[in-house]
């Protein structure tokens, strides 16, 4: 659960709490005396022993296959095989060598793969539980028309902290019931700039909606960064990634 | 060419081929570079407890162990749910048709988080499926790309312009809560789970 700081349609502001949503399906593997068995990952092969080091030791890939008939040196006994655990995650050069000072840079391309801008990383702060609070936009879109124009594709329940966060929640979900609306919701001071959950995380376009059931109340903030329409040019028809 | 999706809708089956629709079509899409201080680019590594150890990309794999320590075959292991009730796969969509008869409502579609979007087209006369979804009719079935152990929920209804679009998502936790539930402050890791999974998914 994380903070947010949330403003209603009085301009009165509030930090309540945003639950996670998510629904994750737990699978165990048992074995056939239904033991649990537990996953690990492995080491395959090292980076001084994959392809593109035997093709640099060797002098081409074609000539690594005729060393992999003669011998096996894509294989390390010593690490081949042993279980990694409490790994950290390096950047190596075309060498393979970890390398210790890396420059970040962010290339923008357009639809069609062209470069449209190169610049340094820009890491974004999260603006949800700040001193400015989101503030109650007013901008109403029906329900039966955001389901057709916005893919929702991540959303957190608002959860009351105490009794009067609890008033405070009810009465923005009855509102936005009764409108049968998504409200959108912005960060900044005029709302309209997107919501970053996290530092670096990936900017959202937040709607809220409101349900209640007697004295319950079901509070949601979807998120989305994808409108429901076809690209330009259809491609061919596609895998599953 | 792809096997088509095909939709029961009636008693008719309606093949349609599936154009998927992403940001990077749409808007484009940002990549990282990561480069030395000479300008080399590099890729990311994984570097074992050891601290010497490097392993490149696709250099790990995945593997099961008993309680015992051994190794597993994972042929000879079976997937149950937290109750210890086996899980049975489903088949891929795409191996029978899928029947379009339930129906949902708004609400309940939007008690689904949506990870995956395609633009569906067909080339048979598809007009009755047109006319009910124009009145706002949203279905709703189980889909599954591959098959596998669960299905995801799939949602076929019309966008803007009288595009249809099949989409693809997996339902949440969403409830109702009273008073008497009073959530603690405590930033944990669990929105730290949310937003990295929204990154992975957007991404």
């Amino acid at each position: 659960m994380s903070e947010i700081n949330i403003a209603n349609s009085s301009g009165r502001d509030a930090v309540v709490v945003a639950n996670s949503a998510r629904s994750v399906l737990n699978v165990h593997w048992v074995d056939d005396q239904g033991r649990q068995v537990s996953p690990v990952r492995v080491v395959k092969a090292t980076i001084s022993q994959d392809g593109p080091a035997l093709a640099r030791q060797f002098g081409g890939m074609d000539k690594v296959s005729a060393a992999l008939v003669e011998g096996d040196p894509e294989i390390d006994l010593e690490k081949v095989g042993r279980i990694l655990r409490d790994t950290s995650r390096v950047y190596v050069d075309p060498e393979g060598e970890i390398v210790h000072r890396v420059q970040f840079w962010e290339v923008v391309r357009n639809p069609d793969g062209s470069e449209r801008e190169r610049r340094p990383r820009r890491i974004l702060d999260t603006n949800v539980a700040g001193e400015v609070p989101l503030r109650w936009s007013g901008k109403f879109i029906k329900k039966e028309e955001a389901c057709r124009r916005f893919v929702f594709s991540g959303k957190v329940q608002l959860h009351h902290i105490n009794g009067l966060t609890y008033d405070f929640l009810f009465e923005m979900a009855k509102q936005l019931e009764a409108k049968d609306s998504l409200m959108f919701l912005g960060a900044g001071p005029k709302s309209n700039q997107p919501l970053i959950l996290k530092r670096g995380g990936i900017p959202y376009r937040g709607f809220l909606e409101g349900r209640t059931d007697g004295d319950k109340y079901c509070l949601i903030l979807h998120f989305s960064n994808l409108e429901l329409k076809a690209p330009e040019e259809a491609p061919k028809q596609e895998s599953e990634s | 060419m792809a096997r088509p999706l095909v939709f029961q809708f009636g008693d008719r089956d309606l093949p349609f081929t599936l154009n998927k629709v992403d940001r990077s079509k749409l808007y484009g899409y940002k990549e990282m570079a990561v480069l030395t201080e000479d300008g080399q680019s590099c890729e990311l590594a994984t570097l074992a407890d050891d601290g010497c150890t490097v392993v490149g990309r696709g250099g790990t794999g995945l593997g099961q162990l008993s309680v015992d320590g051994l190794w597993c075959d994972k042929q000879t292991l079976k997937p149950v749910d937290q109750n210890g009730n086996e899980i049975k796969p489903v088949p891929s969509s795409f191996s029978a048709p899928v029947r379009l008869f339930e129906t949902v409502s708004v609400s309940d579609y939007f008690k689904h988080n949506i990870r995956l979007v395609y633009h569906v087209t067909s080339e048979d006369d598809i007009s009755d499926l047109v006319a009910e979804l124009k009145k706002g009719t949203l279905f709703s079935f189980p889909y599954s790309y591959r098959g596998g152990l669960a299905a995801d929920a799939g949602f076929l209804l019309m966008g803007e312009e009288d595009r249809i679009f099949l989409l693809v998502g997996s339902p949440t936790k969403i409830e109702f809560i009273g008073l008497q539930q009073v959530a603690a402050v405590d930033e944990g890791e669990e929105d730290e789970d949310e937003a990295e999974s929204m990154d992975f998914d957007m991404i």
